[in-house]
């Protein structure tokens, strides 16, 4: 690269020598096809898992089936055994290389985080054990082969749990992994809660959600010599990789490159390495071959950090006209046992009344530890905000009886109201919700809307209409150590062909294109010619990659001002060759003119040959060749803004949701290429439809996932996604270009706009509770003023992860359950006799009467159950009864039964073969 | 994940097939289309000895009219029984049916007699056959059975058929030209299993319920026949069937259970409207037909 | 367990190699023929991105043993732009209407729309959409994928062509 004094720029607020214009230009703003395209639709895009190295060898994990206990003993010596198998690492071989676990602002997180389970399991599928073997099925055998002896715990599961549970982490006082705010309100903000002509106390309840990129975790790691790293990685970012891997590692000496040329989604969850990828970087090390480790998508939905689950209640008082007047929040999110970062997610409330004129705000915020799989980003993490309040001014908006629109006219900030500041003191310059909104009102007609849903409703169609506004900080940079500028590199080759190098990273968000839009725009060249490389450490600079809706905003920015320096200098030269003045001087398509001369004409490829082959010819002082390089650091934060309608029809019957109509008006500044914007909208808005409708990962009390392949955690498919209709404000933003950032927004106002419409269409029946995803049964339940949902006891299908977690097995009986406090006065343990027992099968309860005669420690007895009764014998010590049965059908297995008789309760299980355990319990008869 | 390792025969025959199955003692997994199969090997929640890949039998395949009845060969392909003229004239509803089973992509490969015989209660196919009264033939080395669907299941998953037993036919009696058919799935996404689904034929002779065949698929640990439904409807003129009277007495044959799609009750709730719907549609086309 | 020889044609060229039988054929077309185009996004049948062409019908390449496909015409998405690199309409659809992002389900996408418009008649709408009901997508919201769709369908609903050839 070029000297900085000629070609480099790093100082914010460094304008480029004219200001580009928003919207249309040669490129910029042109529907162009992506460059990405091509190779990803003939299959020679290159994910993680399409890397082979020589020597390479293929890792699985062990993991844990319980989600709470202490590790009494691993026995891998039968799993080391099997041919193929090479490796088996405990925490205990990682242990000297003394890793801990950064979070996303590269600091120690607030509990020690191994990368394999140190002692203790804190959730169902903690990595416990790592195998490296020839090949990844003859790894899964061996993995299935460790036996690991826990004494197991009750877990603490839910957030409810977390608040008066046992502390997940030992020597911990509480389950309070992160806590902001006020615990009493304070006493005027109460008076005005209390005092107010309207109070609106509005709960939310978000289920948890698994990021589900298409694209599992995967790493390939291989240790070159002392000095050298390579991992092949899926992630967000490689350089945040690298600096990370460093960092947490301690590998300063080390050069780490991290390659990750196509992801297949991220989403959040693949801002940096966590257990898993930090363990086979280690093992990599120790074992000294190549590792490969591919997450599969059962082991990505229970172990791969999750998002979402969270609880909030929202006060709102306003006065008689609909103008708010003070608002409390109240928010808790679970955090599961290992976060990436602990997280109380103050973003939630700075941002909650950002875009209104809300003359007061209190909260109280807090994270809570629980014995799940840990917390991590989901696009849009504070969508919270959104989603509570504007579904909060939906329910105020009908209690006091204004129209809901006319309520946000009434409260937005518009632009004649700034600059101003928010109740959270975020200073608010250019943002444009209200006049979205009057946009959007352009394209939907809600008085023929309210025309047809009155006539509807008289046919029995409850048709609903959700209207939604927002503001997102997007392109955040400075205030947090990792969420920096942009550097942009490019150059013009001697063949006049354009190549740039950028730290931007796309899991489809096509950076690579709008990238290079910019490039061919701003140096006059074809886009054909342009290449953007990005997806290696090794080139560019620092970043995050894509991360809170940035790279559009910020490597937008620098990649202008990269362009405009190096566009200089071509005029520079070109003025000297040509014997012209600079001001003379244009690029188009490729060519060098000189106006008013038109025989001056030269191809740029003949000027950029000068500039590298021909030192003599250049002007005095020019460096030579045609490169330039600029560090873009933008203004601190950059709204975007944006409404939503959203129109459903909810079918009383069967309280099925169909989506009639969906209409975004957004503004996002200049868009760089409007297909590609409009396509992270619309995945943002799949998003949500999932979140409100679709998605739920699920426990059982004890910590047992609930849905473990795809058949159970839904994901939108094409047929539960509307076709959407878009409009754009295009307002530009005060960085460099005037782009604001759009990869989030779709997912945060989605889930507001859908829920008002939903709770639009059913105002008749009453308001609808907002606990997601609003299932049909919860639907119904309103519909029908009653109750629908399961009791909360009769979760039966507690089945998957003991029935399929790779490896471990729980050897300690349930009610045996850790606790066992053996000076305990001796429990009720009389064992012969009848009793009542349900099977909890996969498929639903089994009941059957079982009946017991002990004699010493030999046991007898017989189940019955409308199939037949079957009779057995087995042992029993000290109130703890083991017995077989053999079944011929559906085919021969035999179940293997484990049960503890306490008073007059039995509870236990029944190893069912190949259909796994299910749990047992029952009382006596 | 991957499967735990496994052998793997293709025999030709039928005889072939029962004699691995004889040898295998319960140790052997049969695969058919394998598009349920194939997931439950991929998770370990299924590990077989040996795979015995009845795919290479060619009297397994084919739809043919036989006494006066419908014989659909186990392994016709899901996709090849849907282009099916014989199954379009004879047997509309299994059609209907088998258009819901799984996606475009599995029917391709799986097929009528996995379906069926699996007897995933949730599953459209297992409902049908029992809907429609078929009859499950079954060989093994020792002989061959002849099972009333109504009598092939016993919970989820679960049959009785006989660890060395192979399913080589299933047989629709005749359902006379111009029945009504009555089918309805409810189930949140396309291929997902039904939260409530109800399938059946009536068969009609002067304005008559002749026959009447339903049962409700996704409600109960098997596919649940509407027997007392089809009790009350038999011998009834249609234009005074009751469809509400008649939902009330088919959701009293269901034994739904809560799970992560629906509770139990909402499935009562909705099943006995949609039963209701459904049948109400049905006669409604007849009348205008 | 068994090893079995077996011999497939793949994208028009004849390979042979020896599996195990628990070998499915998309991690066969992976890593013993190297057509890392096939992408597996869950090994449980549902998300589709595994999606294969076997004797021209779309099947889940997860859901079929390799063993089982012996003697069987394969195509993946490595096998349909001409040689000169031309894409195939489908192809040239989905990049034209900005059907993908990542690009991880796309594979499985293009060769169900593939197989369907191989057929003799176009395929209507309904049944590109219905077929590609069967795929998971969890970038682009399904809105270019379904104008792709829109471009490749007949105008006409097409007729059944079947029969019992069974």
């Amino acid at each position: 690269m070029s000297a900085p004094d000629s070609t480099t720029g790093t100082q914010a607020g460094h304008q480029p020598a004219a200001r580009p214009r928003s919207g249309s230009g040669r490129y910029i703003g042109q529907r162009v096809p992506r460059k990405e395209d091509s190779r990803l639709l003939t299959g020679r895009g290159q994910f993680v898992d399409d890397i082979t190295l020589p020597g390479m060898l293929h890792v699985a994990f062990a993991r844990s089936p319980i989600a709470r206990g202490r590790i009494v003993s691993i026995d891998t010596d039968v799993a080391r055994d099997i041919a193929g198998v090479h490796a088996i690492y405990t925490q205990q071989d990682l242990a000297p290389f003394n890793v801990d676990l950064l979070s996303f602002y590269l600091v120690p997180p607030e509990v020690e985080t191994t990368p394999l389970a140190n002692g203790r399991v804190a959730y169902v599928g903690e990595p416990i054990a790592l195998v490296i073997a020839d090949s990844r099925p003859v790894a899964e055998d061996a993995a299935s082969l460790i036996e690991v002896v826990f004494a197991e715990e009750d877990p603490v599961v839910t957030i409810d749990d977390a608040r008066r549970g046992m502390p997940v982490h030992p020597g911990a006082e509480d389950n309070i992994a992160a806590q902001m705010g006020e615990e009493e309100i304070d006493e005027d903000l109460q008076a005005q809660l209390d005092g107010a002509p309207h109070l609106i106390t509005h709960r939310v309840v978000h289920q948890r959600i698994s990021q589900s990129p298409m694209e599992t975790r995967g790493v390939v790691a291989t240790r070159d010599g002392a000095e050298e790293l390579t991992l092949y990685i899926t992630c967000q970012s490689p350089h945040l990789v690298a600096r990370w891997v460093s960092l947490a590692l301690g590998l300063p000496q080390t050069a780490i490159r991290v390659i990750a040329k196509d992801v297949g989604g991220g989403f959040g969850l693949k801002n940096h390495p966590w257990m898993e990828e930090t363990a086979v970087i280690l093992a990599a090390q120790l074992f000294n071959r190549p590792l490969k480790w591919i997450e599969d998508r059962y082991e990505n939905l229970i172990a791969a950090n999750q998002a979402r689950e969270q609880e909030m209640v929202l006060q709102i008082a306003l006065d008689d006209e609909g103008k708010l007047i003070a608002s409390h929040g109240d928010y808790s999110v679970n955090n599961g046992a290992y976060p990436q970062l602990s997280e109380c997610n103050i973003a939630v409330h700075m941002f909650v009344w950002a875009a209104y004129k809300m003359p007061r705000y209190g909260f109280l915020t807090r994270g809570w530890y629980t014995n799940t799989v840990g917390y991590a980003a989901y696009r849009g993490p504070w969508a919270m905000e959104s989603l509570i309040r504007e579904t909060a001014l939906d329910v105020a908006a009908r209690r006091i009886g204004i129209d809901p629109i006319e309520l946000r006219r009434r409260n937005l900030v518009t632009l004649q109201d700034q600059p101003t500041t928010s109740c959270m003191d975020i200073p608010l310059e250019d943002i444009t919700p209200a006049e979205c909104l009057e946009k959007l009102l352009q394209a939907f007609d809600v008085s023929a809307f309210r025309k047809e849903q009155e006539a509807g409703r008289l046919q029995g169609r409850h048709l609903g209409l959700g209207i939604a506004t927002y503001v997102e900080p997007t392109g955040a940079a400075g205030a947090i150590t990792t969420m920096t500028g942009e550097l942009a590199q490019v150059r013009i080759e001697p063949t006049g062909k354009v190549t740039a190098t950028m730290s931007t990273h796309s899991q489809g968000h096509g950076t690579a294109t709008t990238m290079a839009q910019i490039f061919a725009d701003r140096l006059g060249v074809a886009y054909e010619d342009v290449t953007v490389f990005e997806g290696d450490s090794s080139r560019g600079g620092f970043s995050p990659g894509a991360a809170g809706s940035r790279q559009g905003v910020i490597a937008g920015g620098a990649a202008i001002m990269a362009a405009d320096l190096l566009a200089t200098r071509v005029r520079q030269l070109a003025a000297h060759l040509l014997e012209a003045e600079v001001d003379a001087i244009t690029v188009d398509d490729g060519m060098v003119h000189v106006e008013g001369a038109p025989d001056k004409s030269r191809s740029l490829a003949e000027i950029a040959s000068t500039a590298y082959g021909e030192p003599d010819r250049l002007p005095p002082g020019f460096e030579a060749g045609l490169e330039a390089q600029y560090r873009y650091q933008p203004p601190p934060m950059t709204f975007s803004s944006a409404a939503n309608a959203c129109v459903v029809e909810v079918d009383i019957d069967t309280g099925f949701v169909k989506i009639l109509r969906w209409i975004s008006s957004e503004d996002c500044g200049t868009a760089i290429n409007p297909s590609v914007v409009e396509g992270q909208i619309a995945g943002g808005l799949a998003q949500a439809i999932g979140m409100v409708l679709l998605e739920e990962v699920r426990f059982d009390a004890r910590g047992n996932p609930l849905a473990a392949t795809y058949k159970d955690y839904h994901l939108p498919a094409i047929s539960d996604v509307p076709d959407f209709e878009f409009v754009h404000a295009s307002t530009p933003s005060q960085s460099v270009g005037g782009m604001r950032g759009v990869g989030e927004g779709g997912a945060i106002i989605g889930a507001p706009a859908l829920v008002n419409a939903i709770a639009d269409a059913l105002a008749p029946f009453g308001e609808v509770p907002v606990d997601l995803p609003l299932t049909p049964t919860k639907i119904l339940g309103v519909i029908e003023g009653r109750d629908l949902r399961s009791k909360p006891d009769s979760d039966q299908h507690q089945f998957i992860a003991e029935h399929t977690a790779a490896g471990p097995q729980v050897e300690v009986p349930a009610t045996a359950a850790g606790t066992a406090d053996q000076t305990a006065a001796p429990a009720d343990i009389r064992v012969d006799g009848d009793w009542n027992m349900v099977l909890s099968t996969p498929m639903g309860p089994q009941e059957m009467t079982g009946h017991f005669e002990t004699d010493g420690q030999a046991l007898s007895g017989y189940l019955s159950s409308p199939e037949g009764q079957m009779e057995f014998t087995g042992t029993v010590e000290g109130g703890n009864l083991k017995f077989d049965l053999k079944v011929q059908k559906p085919m021969k297995i035999t179940l293997k039964y484990t049960l503890a008789v306490n008073g007059d309760k039995i509870a236990g299980k029944c190893k069912m073969g190949i259909f796994g355990s299910a749990k047992v319990s029952g009382t006596r008869a | 994940m991957k499967p735990a390792p496994f052998d793997y025969v293709a025999p030709a025959t039928i005889d072939e097939a029962c004699a691995v199955l004889a040898e295998a003692h319960g140790g052997a997994a049969v695969l058919a289309g394998g598009q349920t199969l194939m997931p439950l090997l991929n998770l370990r929640m299924s590990q077989p000895f040996i795979l015995v890949d009845i795919g290479k039998i060619a009297e397994l395949k084919g739809i043919s009219r036989a006494n006066g009845g419908t014989h659909v060969g186990p392994m016709t392909r899901q996709c090849d029984a849907i282009e099916s003229k014989i199954l379009a004239q004879d047997l509309p509803v299994l059609v209907q049916a088998i258009r819901h089973v799984g996606h475009h992509q599995t029917r391709n490969r799986g097929t009528v007699g996995g379906s069926i015989t699996l007897g995933e209660p949730a599953a459209e196919l297992p409902a049908t056959a029992v809907a429609l009264k078929a009859t499950i033939e079954v060989r093994s080395i020792r002989g061959t059975r002849q099972i009333p669907a109504a009598e092939f299941y016993i919970g989820p998953y679960m049959n009785v058929l006989e660890e060395d037993e192979l399913v080589t036919g299933i047989r629709f009696p005749e359902w006379s030209s111009g029945h009504i058919t009555v089918f309805h799935e409810l189930a949140q996404r396309p291929g997902d299993f039904a939260l409530v689904g109800i399938v059946g034929a009536l068969a009609v002779d002067s304005g008559r319920v002749a026959r009447a065949g339903l049962a409700w698929f996704g409600m109960g640990p098997t596919p649940m026949r509407a027997t007392a439904a089809e009790q009350m409807l038999l011998g009834q003129p249609l234009h005074e069937i009751d469809p509400q009277a008649v939902a009330e007495s088919a959701i009293a044959d269901t034994a739904p259970f809560d799970d992560q799609q629906a509770s139990a009750e909402y499935r009562r709730t909705v099943g006995m409207r949609i039963f209701a719907r459904t049948l109400r549609e049905a006669l409604r086309t007849r009348e205008v037909a | 367990m068994s090893k079995h020889t077996i011999e497939m044609t793949i994208n028009g060229r004849r390979h042979t190699a020896d599996v195990e039988s628990r070998v499915s054929l998309s991690d066969f077309l992976r890593e013993d023929a190297g057509y890392t185009g096939v992408h597996i996004g869950c090994d449980h049948g549902v998300c589709g991105a595994c999606t294969v062409m076997v004797n021209g019908e779309a099947v889940r390449g997860c859901l079929m043993l390799a063993v089982q496909a012996d003697g069987a015409r394969v195509t993946t998405v490595e096998g349909l732009a001409a040689p000169d690199g031309t894409l195939h309409p489908v192809q040239a659809a989905l990049r034209d209407e900005h059907g993908l992002q990542c690009g991880f389900c796309t594979p499985g996408i293009v060769m169900t729309m593939a197989a369907l418009s191989a057929r003799e008649k176009r395929p209507t709408e309904e049944q590109l959409l219905n077929a590609l009901s069967g795929h998971l997508c969890r970038c682009t919201g399904y809105q270019g994928i379904r104008r792709a769709a829109r471009k490749l369908a007949s105008p006409e609903p097409a007729e059944s062509t079947g029969g019992d050839s069974v």
